[in-house]
C-alpha cells in the first residue's frame, strides 16, 4: 500500500510541474514578437484609432488597436465580431500571438464601465 | 450640510435594522460563551437553554435584517445606497429576490440565513452533539454578521459594509444640497443580465450548498475540540451527504444558467469563479469516502479530520477570490470590490488557525489503528479515490490561484526589499479549458475505474477472498459489456485522441459495472442503490461531457468565408444572415426570418432546415434567440441565447452581432451621416432617372407604412409612397420616408431597400410646401347634394355619400359628439380619381369641422354646414397654386441594416451529461435518506 501511494503522489507532481508549464505571462507586444510564443498583451484600446468591423464582409473579423503597458500600439486581429460596447472599454486584454506583422488573438477579455457594476466580457474565437 | 432638513426621508428602518444587526453580533458571542460552557459543564442543562435562547434572539435578528431590508428595496427608498443601488421603480416585483442578492451584502445575509436555518435543525435533532456544534456555527455566524457589521473604528478602518448605509453618507454630491433631493434621483435597478429565473433559484441553492458545509466542518471541530473521535463520524454522515447534494445542485445550476441564458456556449468555462465553487464540493467528496473508511476500519481518521476542515476553507476562500476582485484580469465573473479584503482574510486565517491548532493540539488523542489495509479491501481503494480527488482539487486550485500567487510574490519582495516583482508573474493558462481538461481527465478515469472495482468489494477483505468466484465473474461481465458499448459509443463520439479513447472505455466500463451492482447486489433495492446510482451517474456525466464537448459542432458557418480564409485559420463560429434569405451551412438552410419587438425584447425567428442528398426535408426546426434592450430602447443590453432541445442533441443558437444602428441609436445618426444624400423633387406620378435606378413618386399620403412607425397621440405624419425601380427591371421596391411631427418636433424617419443598398428620406422643409398657413388660402364655397356631380376649377368633385365610421387622422370622439364624414370623390386633370373625407361634428351644441387634405392635388376640403331641409352640404375648396413637390433624398451605397450574426452550435448528447449528474446527486440524496432511515 505504501508503494502505491508513493506511486500516486508521484504521479501527481509529475502532473502538478507539468500544470505549471501551463501558465503564460503578462507581456508586451514587443515581448510576444521577440519571443514568438502565444501570451497575454495587457493595454487598452487606442481610441483614436479606426476599428474594423464589417459583418456583410466576414463576420468572424475585427481589427482594433491596442496600446500596450510599454505604450506600443499594435493592430490586433481577433476572428470573432466585435463585442457590444467595445468601444468603452477601460482595459483589454488579449491572449494571442504574431503570425508575420498581425498580432492574432485567440481571445479578449474587455472591462467595460457599467452603470451596474465594473462588467467584464470575455469574447473567444474558435481557434 | 448636517443642518439641511431633508424632505421624505425615512431613517427609522435603517436604524431599526443597524440595531438588528448588533443584536445578531452580540447574541452570536453570547451564544458562543453559552454552548462553550454547556460543553465545559455537560451536566448543567442551564447552560445549553441559554446558548438556545440566544441563538434564536440571533436567529430573528437575522430574519429581521432580512426583513427590514426586503421592506427598504419593495419600498423603493432610495435614500438606502443598498435599494438605490439594486431597485428601480420599474423593476418587476419578482426579481425583488435577486435584486437582493444581487449585491454583497445581500449574498452574505442569505448565507446567513441559511446557517440559522441549519442552525435550529441541529438543535432540534443533534442531542449530544448540539453545544459543541453550535459553538462553532455561532462562531462562523459572528464573523459572518461582522462583515454587514458597518461599524466605524477611525474614517479608513471599519468592520463589515453595512446594507443601510444611506445613499447621501456613501457619496458627495451637490445634489445632496437639496433638502428634496430624494424626488430627483431613481434607482440604478437590477442588471438586466440578471433579469431571469436563474438569478432567482441558483444563488438560493448554492448558499444553501455553502452554508451546508459548515456543519460537517462544525462536527469534525467539535470532535477535535471534545476528543470524541469516532462518534461524530456517524451524525455527520447525513449532512455531509445532503451537503454534497445541494452544493453539488448549486454548482451544476451554475453550469446550467451559463449554458441557458449566458452566451459562453457551454455549460463549463473552467472560469476561477466555477472553479472554486467545484472544489470544495470535491474535497467534501473525499471527506465523506474518508469518513466511510474511518467507520469501517479506523483508518484514515485524520485524513478525514483534514478534509472536512479544508472543505469549509475552501468555501471562505472562494467566498475571498470571487468578492475581493483579486481575480481582476482573469475572471468574467463580475464582482465588484467591497474594502473587505483583509476582513476576508482574517476570516479564513482565524478558521485555519483554529483547524490547525486543534489538529496539533489533539494528534495525540486521535486513535491510529495499527494494522494495514489489505489491497483487496474497499475501504483501501476508497481511499485512493479519495486521495485522487484531493488531488484533482488541488490541482484545479493551484491553477485557479494564480493572482493569489502574483500577490504572495508581491509581499515577498516588499519584505525582502527586491522592489517590483512583476517580473515574477504569471498569467492563467491561456486556454484554461483545454489546461483542466487535459488534467482532470485522468482523475475522471480513476475515478470511474475505482468507483466501479470498489462496489464489488463491498465487504472487506474477508469477502473478497470467500467471494473470489462471483466478483470476477462479474467484474469480467462488466468490462466485456463495457467495452462494447465503450465501441458502440465510439461510432457516435468522434475521439480526438488516445486519451479520449480511455476515458470512453472507462466510464463505459463504470456505468455498465454500476448498472449490475444495482441489480445483482443492491437487488435493485432504491435505497440500497444510492452509491451505485451517484457511481454510475457520474460515469454517465463523464460520457455526456465528451459527446457535447467533443462532438460539439458549430453550425453557423458562411461557405464562401471558409473558402477564402487562409490555410491554418478557423472560419470562425458566426455567420452574417440577411432578413429572408435561406443561406446554406454545414447541411441545414438557415433562414432569418421575422423579428419582433415585445416590451423590451426584440425576439428573431430564425428557422433552420435539414435536407439530405436528395433534397429533402429531413428536419425542420426554428429557435427564437433575442435581444434585451435597456428601459429607454435605445442600446442593446444583453443578448440571450435559444436552444432547440431534442432528446439526443441541443441546438443552441445565440444573435452575436447586429447592424450598428440596431445595437445602439446614437450609431443612426453617426451611418446616416456617413452617406452622401442627393436632392430631387418629385411631383406626385412623377418618374426619374437616378443613376442606376428609375424612382417614382406614386402619391404623398397622410400618415404612413412604414414598418418602423410606432403611432402616438397627436402625431402629424407624412410620407411619400416611392418606388424604386433598378434599370433592368429585375427589382421594383416601394418605400415609404416619413416625417413626423410629435410635440413640436419634427422626426424624418428614412427608409431603406437593403438589395439595392439605398437609403431614401424626405427633406425637412416639406412640411412648409405641403401645409401652407390656413390664412394663405383661399376657400371658395361649393353647395352639392348626394349623389350630384359638380366641377370645380378642373376637377369633377362627385358627393358619394356620408359615412359614420369617422377615420379623420386628427379627430378624437369624446362622449355626445354627433359626427359625419362626407364622401366625396374627385376627378383630377389627368383622370386620376381621390377620395377626400371632410369631417363635421357637433361637441357641446357647437359645429365643428374638420379638413381633409388631398396631397397629391394640393387640395384643402372641409364641410362647413349641412342643411337637412334642401338635404345639401356646403363644402368649402382651397387649392395651391402649385402642384406640391416633394424634396426627396436619396443616397445610394448604403449598408445594410436588415441583418444579424448568428452563432449556432449543436450539442449531442447533452442530456446525457445532465442526466448523469442529476442521477449522481439524487444518488447522494438517497444515501442521505437511508441514513436518516436508520437512526
Amino acid at each position: 500500500m505504501p508503494i502505491l501511494i508513493l506511486l500516486l503522489m508521484g504521479g501527481g507532481i509529475l502532473m502538478l510541474i507539468s500544470a505549471s508549464k501551463d501558465m503564460s505571462t503578462y507581456s508586451t507586444f514587443a515581448q510576444v514578437k521577440r519571443s514568438g510564443e502565444t501570451a497575454k498583451v495587457v493595454g487598452v484600446l487606442a481610441k483614436n484609432k479606426p476599428m474594423y468591423y464589417n459583418a456583410e464582409e466576414d463576420p468572424n473579423l475585427f481589427r482594433f488597436f491596442m496600446t500596450d503597458q510599454e505604450g506600443e500600439i499594435h493592430e490586433v486581429t481577433l476572428n470573432a465580431p466585435k463585442p457590444q460596447d467595445f468601444e468603452l472599454s477601460e482595459q483589454v486584454v488579449a491572449t494571442g500571438s504574431f503570425v508575420g506583422d498581425e498580432f492574432v488573438a485567440s481571445s479578449i477579455l474587455m472591462k467595460c464601465p457599467s452603470k451596474y457594476k465594473n462588467e467584464e466580457v470575455l469574447v473567444r474565437s474558435n481557434m | 450640510m448636517q443642518d439641511i432638513q431633508y424632505i421624505g426621508e425615512h431613517l427609522l428602518p435603517g436604524r431599526l435594522g443597524h440595531f438588528f444587526v448588533i443584536t445578531a453580533f452580540v447574541s452570536a458571542i453570547l451564544s458562543i460563551l453559552a454552548y462553550r460552557k454547556r460543553v465545559l459543564f455537560p451536566d448543567d442543562l442551564s447552560w445549553r437553554k441559554l446558548g438556545r435562547i440566544a441563538f434564536s434572539v440571533h436567529g430573528i435578528s437575522i430574519l429581521s435584517v432580512i426583513g427590514i431590508l426586503f421592506y427598504i428595496m419593495i419600498g423603493q427608498m432610495y435614500e438606502y445606497q443598498y435599494a438605490w443601488d439594486h431597485v428601480s421603480d420599474d423593476l418587476p416585483l419578482k426579481y425583488i429576490f435577486s435584486a437582493f442578492w444581487e449585491g454583497q451584502e445581500g449574498s452574505f445575509l442569505l448565507w446567513m440565513f441559511w446557517h440559522v436555518i441549519l442552525g435550529g435543525v441541529l438543535i432540534l435533532t443533534a442531542k449530544r452533539w448540539e453545544a459543541g456544534v453550535m459553538v462553532w456555527l455561532s462562531a462562523v455566524q459572528l464573523i459572518l454578521v461582522s462583515m454587514i457589521a458597518g461599524i466605524y473604528f477611525t474614517d479608513a478602518i471599519r468592520m463589515g459594509s453595512s446594507p443601510f448605509l444611506l445613499l447621501r453618507d456613501t457619496m458627495q454630491a451637490p445634489i445632496f444640497n437639496n433638502p428634496n433631493y430624494l424626488s430627483l434621483i431613481e434607482g440604478n435597478g437590477l442588471n438586466p443580465l440578471l433579469q431571469n429565473y436563474w438569478m432567482t433559484i441558483h444563488p438560493p441553492t448554492l448558499f444553501l450548498g455553502f452554508a451546508s458545509v459548515t456543519i460537517p466542518f462544525c462536527f469534525a471541530m467539535t470532535g477535535l475540540w471534545e476528543k470524541d473521535h469516532l462518534a461524530w463520524l456517524k451524525p455527520v454522515m447525513p449532512w455531509t451527504l445532503f451537503s454534497t447534494g445541494i452544493l453539488g445542485l448549486g454548482v451544476l445550476m451554475g453550469g446550467a444558467w451559463a449554458y441557458e441564458a449566458l452566451s459562453f456556449g457551454g455549460y463549463w468555462a473552467w472560469d476561477p469563479v466555477e472553479n472554486m465553487s467545484l472544489v470544495p464540493w470535491i474535497v467534501l467528496l473525499a471527506a465523506l469516502h474518508g469518513n466511510f473508511i474511518a467507520r469501517h476500519t479506523g483508518l484514515s481518521l485524520k485524513t478525514t479530520y483534514i478534509f472536512y476542515i479544508l472543505s469549509f476553507l475552501l468555501v471562505l476562500y472562494s467566498t475571498f477570490l470571487a468578492r475581493s476582485g483579486i481575480l481582476g484580469e482573469e475572471s468574467v465573473h463580475a464582482f465588484t470590490e467591497m474594502g473587505l479584503e483583509w476582513q476576508l482574510i482574517g476570516f479564513i486565517a482565524v478558521f485555519t488557525l483554529a483547524g490547525i491548532y486543534l489538529m496539533i493540539s489533539r494528534n495525540k488523542s486521535i486513535p491510529v489503528v495499527e494494522k494495514e489495509e489489505k489491497i483487496q479491501s474497499r475501504e483501501f481503494w476508497m481511499f485512493v479515490g479519495a486521495m485522487v480527488l484531493a488531488f484533482s482539487a488541488v490541482l484545479i486550485t493551484f491553477s485557479t490561484s494564480i493572482p493569489v500567487w502574483n500577490k504572495l510574490i508581491d509581499v515577498y519582495g516588499s519584505l525582502t526589499g527586491s522592489g517590483d516583482m512583476s517580473m515574477y508573474h504569471k498569467a492563467m493558462p491561456l486556454d484554461p479549458i483545454d489546461h483542466h481538461n487535459r488534467f482532470q481527465l485522468w482523475n475522471a478515469v480513476l475515478i470511474a475505474i475505482l468507483s466501479s472495482v470498489a462496489q464489488y468489494l463491498r465487504f472487506g477483505a474477508m469477502a473478497w477472498d470467500s467471494f473470489k468466484k462471483r466478483f470476477t465473474k462479474h467484474i469480467l461481465l462488466s468490462l466485456a459489456i463495457g467495452l462494447v458499448f465503450a465501441y458502440l459509443l465510439s461510432l457516435w463520439i468522434f475521439l480526438p485522441s488516445w486519451q479520449y479513447i480511455v476515458m470512453l472505455v472507462a466510464s463505459a466500463f463504470a456505468v455498465i459495472s454500476n448498472v449490475d451492482y444495482m441489480i445483482f447486489f443492491a437487488k435493485a433495492k432504491l435505497t440500497s442503490m444510492a452509491s451505485g446510482l451517484s457511481h454510475g451517474g457520474f460515469a454517465l456525466m463523464l460520457i455526456g461531457i465528451m459527446a457535447s464537448g467533443l462532438n460539439k459542432q458549430t453550425i453557423s458557418q458562411n461557405r464562401f468565408a471558409q473558402e477564402g480564409m487562409a490555410e491554418g485559420l478557423n472560419a470562425g463560429e458566426n455567420a452574417f444572415l440577411i432578413k429572408g434569405m435561406p443561406m446554406f451551412m454545414n447541411n441545414y438552410w438557415v433562414t432569418y426570418k421575422s423579428d419582433t419587438l415585445e416590451g423590451f425584447t426584440k425576439k428573431y425567428e430564425v428557422e433552420f432546415i435539414k435536407v439530405n442528398a436528395e433534397g429533402d426535408t429531413i428536419e425542420q426546426f426554428t429557435t427564437y434567440p433575442n435581444i434585451l434592450y435597456d428601459r429607454q430602447l435605445t442600446k442593446v443590453a444583453t443578448a440571450n441565447p435559444n436552444t432547440k432541445k431534442y432528446l439526443d442533441r441541443d441546438i443552441f443558437t445565440f444573435i452575436s452581432g447586429l447592424p450598428p444602428e440596431q445595437q445602439d441609436r446614437a450609431n443612426i445618426r453617426k451611418v446616416d451621416s456617413l452617406l452622401e444624400y442627393t436632392l430631387h423633387y418629385f411631383q406626385p406620378g412623377e418618374t426619374k432617372r437616378i443613376n442606376q435606378f428609375d424612382v417614382s413618386l406614386d402619391s404623398i399620403v397622410l400618415g404612413t407604412h412604414h414598418s418602423e412607425y410606432h403611432e402616438e397621440e397627436d402625431d402629424l405624419v407624412i410620407s411619400g409612397a416611392v418606388t424604386i425601380a433598378d434599370t433592368l427591371g429585375q427589382q421594383q421596391h416601394i418605400i415609404h420616408p416619413t416625417l413626423i411631427v410629435r410635440q413640436g418636433l419634427l422626426y424624418s424617419l428614412a427608409d431603406q431597400i437593403n438589395d439595392l443598398n439605398t437609403r431614401v428620406r424626405l427633406k425637412s422643409n416639406t412640411l412648409d410646401s405641403l401645409f401652407p398657413v390656413e390664412a394663405a388660402l383661399t376657400y371658395e364655397p361649393l353647395v352639392i347634394k348626394s349623389g350630384e356631380t359638380q366641377s370645380w376649377k378642373n376637377l369633377k368633385i362627385t358627393m358619394e355619400g356620408i359615412d359614420k365610421r369617422i377615420d379623420h387622422p386628427n379627430y378624437i370622439s369624446a362622449e355626445g359628439d354627433i359626427a359625419i364624414q362626407a364622401v366625396l370623390s374627385i376627378q383630377a386633370e389627368n383622370g386620376k380619381n381621390y377620395t377626400a373625407r371632410p369631417l363635421f361634428f357637433i361637441r357641446e351644441g357647437s359645429p365643428l369641422n374638420m379638413k381633409a387634405f388631398v396631397a397629391d392635388l394640393g387640395l384643402h376640403v372641409k364641410l362647413e354646414r349641412i342643411d337637412p331641409e334642401t338635404e345639401t352640404f356646403h363644402l368649402f375648396f382651397a387649392r395651391m397654386d402649385e402642384v406640391a413637390r416633394l424634396p426627396i433624398e436619396i443616397a445610394e451605397e448604403v449598408p445594410r441594416n436588415d441583418y444579424i450574426v448568428l452563432e449556432a452550435i449543436l450539442f449531442p448528447g447533452i442530456n446525457l451529461f445532465w442526466a448523469g449528474s442529476i442521477l449522481m446527486l439524487l444518488g447522494m440524496f438517497l444515501g442521505m435518506y437511508k441514513r436518516l432511515q436508520k437512526r
